[in-house]
């Protein structure tokens, strides 16, 4: 019986390109098994409608720029309006912990900021994700 | 048990124990070393160094809207600041403007919005631009025409154009390989627009350097030492070939403005010697490769920034730490300029705390720790020697692999480039897994929980808004004939083998904004898609 891989879509909301983070994560999660889709820099609505197209399991959104509030708003609400709610939302970058608490009530599930370990990433992706496949 | 342990720089250099005579035997005083300011330039390239003028201490700012940047250079200057380094927003720098859908959330972010000549009037407003020396932080995208916006209002206020000072950061490969965004331009299409610009200075600014070379965010994405001088080195010698192919400018004239700009990374000796090795091929590759005649080409004048990819989140104090050795490294490695970091880079945006910090931190440097008695202190020591003759060896045989591949343009467009990266950045954070590289306070001696908490800043949320709605209007208000005239017209010389920047400049002078100037290259020349790394 083969196992259904957990299909991740890795994403850059807005312009902002800083993206070695996230190529250091999405080949992590590649490397420990998942199915990883590198979007790359997307607007909100591409990032829902990949997301819906390639009926992934989870969206990692990477963001460096210091209005992450608006953009995983508008992110999560364009996921909502496209019928992807459910999907699990991360969110890695530089966040202050303040804000830590108003981005899960926003449907973030988990936060991860520079100097996390890869495998505690890994492994938060994993626990995560254990329901969902 | 220490003879069994390797050690290695951080290019991964083998280094022993002890150096002595020996290991630099093969290195000749007069050929190799010789004094600051005399050929190859070794040990620095003026003469009396810092005894004769201290290095540059620049504040990379700009922030919100371009009326707050205005007061904030405004206080900078009362502070006596003479240079001034823009930082724009994210937009401004890929050639968007702030009313495009895609930038709703960038605009104000890390940088002031300049979407036309009038957002560049208002940061400058007040401020005696014949006096002060500016650098436009840019990707090549956007450096004609911001260039073309700063030069315009030295013009409106009747200043001499000779006497124009200041910097573009222009380096086409920084811009194709470092970041990704949409509506990218090709390399080709970069090192065209960005030859013209230089092309346009020699002629009309001439005191302009409209070429800074800038490896800093190559060494962001985890490359050593070695690899960010081979880049470096590369693409200045891509600059330097397409003027010979184009011969508009004698190179004498068209490299005399180069500079540069690096990283200075943790490796301190490493560091030191990479600046060391610099200056000596630089020299080498200007007046025995190229045979230009002017000594002024040979110098490899230098600013430096302290890296951020080696600040941490946590405990971000520590950082000040890192930055203070590094902008020592810079110190004793002959730097022109430097930029020390915010401590809190890995937190936010430098807070004016962390700024004052770091002006303070050169400060210290300058006037505390006698540094600056005497020129090249490292100069001599058999270490420093071996170590700069070695990465000058290595550096070659780097340069020599690009140059094989048919220089850095295919480098780029083939993707090579992208994988030097990729497999740098994955490679360091294997290493970080492994604790084989070391990182105080994040994968060693890590505490528990934060053990304090350092001031925050927050932009202003309402930026975006104020900006957007500001550029609205300021669109229906201009001569929209005028500017669409002026838009034709730089189609169709964009379309031939002309100098694009006359064009520029009367398109900005006609108000055209910058998206409206880079969407007319997108068009003509299309646009990129930069190799997927994954």
């Amino acid at each position: 019986m083969s196992e259904k891989k957990v299909k991740v879509l890795m994403a850059k909301p807005g312009l902002e390109g800083h993206w070695r983070g996230m190529v250091v994560v999405s080949s992590a999660l590649r490397d420990a098994g998942f199915e990883v889709i590198y979007g790359g820099n997307m607007m909100p609505t591409e990032i829902a409608t990949t997301a819906v197209q390639e009926d992934v399991d989870v969206v990692g959104l990477s963001i460096l720029s210091a209005n992450y509030m608006l953009l995983v708003s508008h992110t999560i609400k364009e996921l909502k309006n496209h019928g992807k709610g459910d999907v699990l939302v991360l969110l890695g970058g530089i966040i202050y912990e303040d804000d830590f608490p108003p981005l899960k009530e926003m449907g973030v599930a988990e936060i991860f900021v520079p100097g996390t370990p890869l495998p505690d990433i890994v492994e938060s992706v994993r626990k995560l994700t254990s329901a969902v496949v | 048990m220490d003879d069994k342990r390797q050690f290695a720089s951080g290019s991964g250099i083998p280094i022993k124990g002890i150096y002595g005579p020996h290991d630099v035997k093969d290195v000749n005083y007069d050929r190799d070393i010789g004094l600051a300011g005399e050929p190859p330039f070794t040990r620095g390239v003026y003469s009396s160094m810092y005894r004769g003028r201290l290095w540059t201490i620049r504040r990379y700012s700009g922030v919100n809207t371009p009326e707050e940047t205005n007061e904030l250079y405004r206080r900078e200057y009362e502070l006596g600041q003479t240079g001034f380094s823009v930082a724009t927003d994210v937009p401004t720098g890929y050639g968007v403007d702030c009313d495009d859908s895609e930038a709703f959330a960038d605009v104000g972010d890390a940088g002031v919005p300049i979407s036309s000549l009038k957002d560049m009037e208002t940061t400058f407003e007040g401020l005696p631009i014949d006096k002060i020396a500016t650098a436009l932080e840019v990707s090549t995208e956007s450096g004609c025409p911001l260039t073309a916006m700063y030069v315009a209002i030295a013009e409106k206020r009747g200043f001499d154009m000779e006497q124009l000072k200041g910097t573009t950061l222009n380096d086409f490969t920084a811009s194709s390989s470092c970041a990704y965004h949409k509506g990218q331009l090709s390399p080709q299409a970069l090192l065209r627009l960005s030859v013209d610009l230089i092309e346009w200075c020699c002629e009309c600014t001439p005191k302009w350097h409209p070429m800074c070379l800038d490896s800093y965010p190559y060494r962001e994405q985890g490359i050593n030492a070695v690899q960010e001088l081979g880049l470096i080195l590369a693409t200045a010698i891509q600059y330097i070939e397409e003027e010979k192919r184009r011969g508009r400018v004698p190179l004498d004239k068209f490299v005399r403005r180069f500079s540069f700009n690096m990283g200075i990374h943790n490796d301190f000796f490493e560091e030191v010697a990479k600046l060391r090795a610099g200056r000596r091929m630089w020299y080498k590759i200007a007046r025995e490769r190229y045979g230009i005649e002017d000594p002024r080409c040979w110098q490899f004048r230098l600013h430096v920034q302290s890296s951020g990819c080696t600040h941490t989140t946590q405990e971000p104090l520590n950082n000040l730490v890192r930055i203070a050795y590094q902008m020592l490294a810079a110190a004793l490695g002959g730097a022109q300029s430097m930029h020390a970091n915010g401590y809190d880079e890995g937190i936010c945006l430098p807070t004016e705390q962390s700024m004052l910090l770091s002006i303070r931190t050169g400060q210290v440097l300058q006037y505390e720790t006698n540094v600056i008695n005497t020129v090249d202190p490292l100069g001599g020591s058999w270490y420093v020697e071996w170590l700069t003759s070695e990465i000058e060896r290595r550096t070659w045989d780097y340069l020599q692999n690009i140059e094989e591949m048919g220089g850095m343009i295919q480098a780029l467009t083939t993707g090579w480039v992208h994988r030097e990266y990729r497999d740098a950045m994955l490679e360091h954070e294997r290493r970080v897994t492994s604790g084989e590289t070391v990182v105080v306070g994040v994968n060693k001696f890590r505490l528990g929980k934060e053990p304090y908490e350092v001031p925050i800043f927050r932009p202003n949320p309402e930026t975006p808004e104020i900006q957007i709605e500001k550029l609205k209007k300021f669109k229906k208000g201009r001569d929209n004939d005028k500017v669409a005239q002026a838009l034709r017209n730089l189609e169709e010389v964009s379309s031939s083998e002309e100098n694009v920047m006359p064009a520029v400049m009367e398109a900005v002078k006609a108000y055209a904004t910058i998206g409206e100037i880079s969407n007319v290259w997108r068009t003509v020349c299309g646009v990129w898609s930069p190799p997927m790394i994954l």
